[in-house]
């Protein structure tokens, strides 16, 4: 028997084995899941970490200090 | 607009519209992979949670129903990885066991626990592939990978599942 065929005989064994040791699972949701979702949310609100806080920041003392950098900024972007 | 659009700008409207529409998919996909539905819902729930705050990085022309298996599979192999080996995950008929049916489910319970020591990502590709024979395709997508690399992770999973079977002595 051919390595190849060997790989497929092996793969179609191991395969039936774990068709047996894990039945079929029930895929239908049960229950609507968007009342959670919301709360999660409302309870972990979206926030703007820290280090954009900074960028924003830094961007902003540059432009105000040396605002000739303006132009040469947004000709870049 | 349309809605994906809706959604991308942060429309509480469209993403509850696009929760709706998806959330059985993505619950599908998940327990497919960790078997368990009470953990399904919860990482449902937490795939969905992490969609809308990743509504930015969605691609307008890209397929919704792929970006959201993506983040349930990232999810659900974080799942894999922090679960115990030993963890087994069927549900017994009632009543006292006949002999024979006792030695099923040990040999059962051997091949779970062959497949819970199998690295996380190939625990993934195998269950995906061979017990629930999804598409390689929607795999190798669900996973950010080709298709050959999913083929090679459950060549890899056959043959390390063939030794450790053959090592607790069940014959397959």
């Amino acid at each position: 028997m051919t390595e190849h065929l060997r790989a497929e005989h092996e793969a179609r064994q191991i395969r039936e084995a774990l068709q047996q040791a894990f039945p079929p699972v029930n895929t239908e949701l049960r229950r609507d899941l968007c009342p959670a979702v919301l709360r999660k949310l409302e309870a972990h609100p979206v926030r703007v970490p820290w280090y954009d806080w900074v960028l924003i920041g830094l961007s902003t003392s540059v432009f105000l200090f040396f605002p000739q950098l303006i132009p040469v900024f947004a000709y870049h972007l | 607009m349309d809605l994906l659009r809706r959604f991308a700008l942060g429309e509480a409207d469209a993403f509850e519209t696009l929760v709706r529409q998806f959330q059985g998919e993505i619950y599908a996909w998940i327990v497919r992979i960790v078997r368990d539905p009470g953990i399904a819902e919860d990482l449902t729930v937490e795939t969905l949670w992490r969609i809308y705050r990743a509504r930015h990085q969605f691609r307008l022309d890209g397929n919704f129903a792929a970006w959201a298996r993506r983040i349930a599979t990232n999810l659900a192999l974080d799942h894999l990885r922090r679960k115990r080996p030993e963890q087994s995950v069927l549900a017994e008929p009632a009543g006292a066991p006949q002999p024979d049916r006792l030695l099923q489910r040990e040999t059962r319970e051997m091949i779970q626990q062959a497949f819970r020591r199998l690295p996380a990502k190939l625990q993934i590709a195998a269950t995906l592939a061979l017990v629930e024979e999804q598409p390689y395709d929607e795999i190798a997508d669900a996973l950010g990978t080709s298709v050959g690399a999913v083929k090679l992770r459950v060549f890899r999973a056959v043959r390390i599942l063939r030794k450790h079977l053959n090592h607790l002595g069940v014959r397959t």
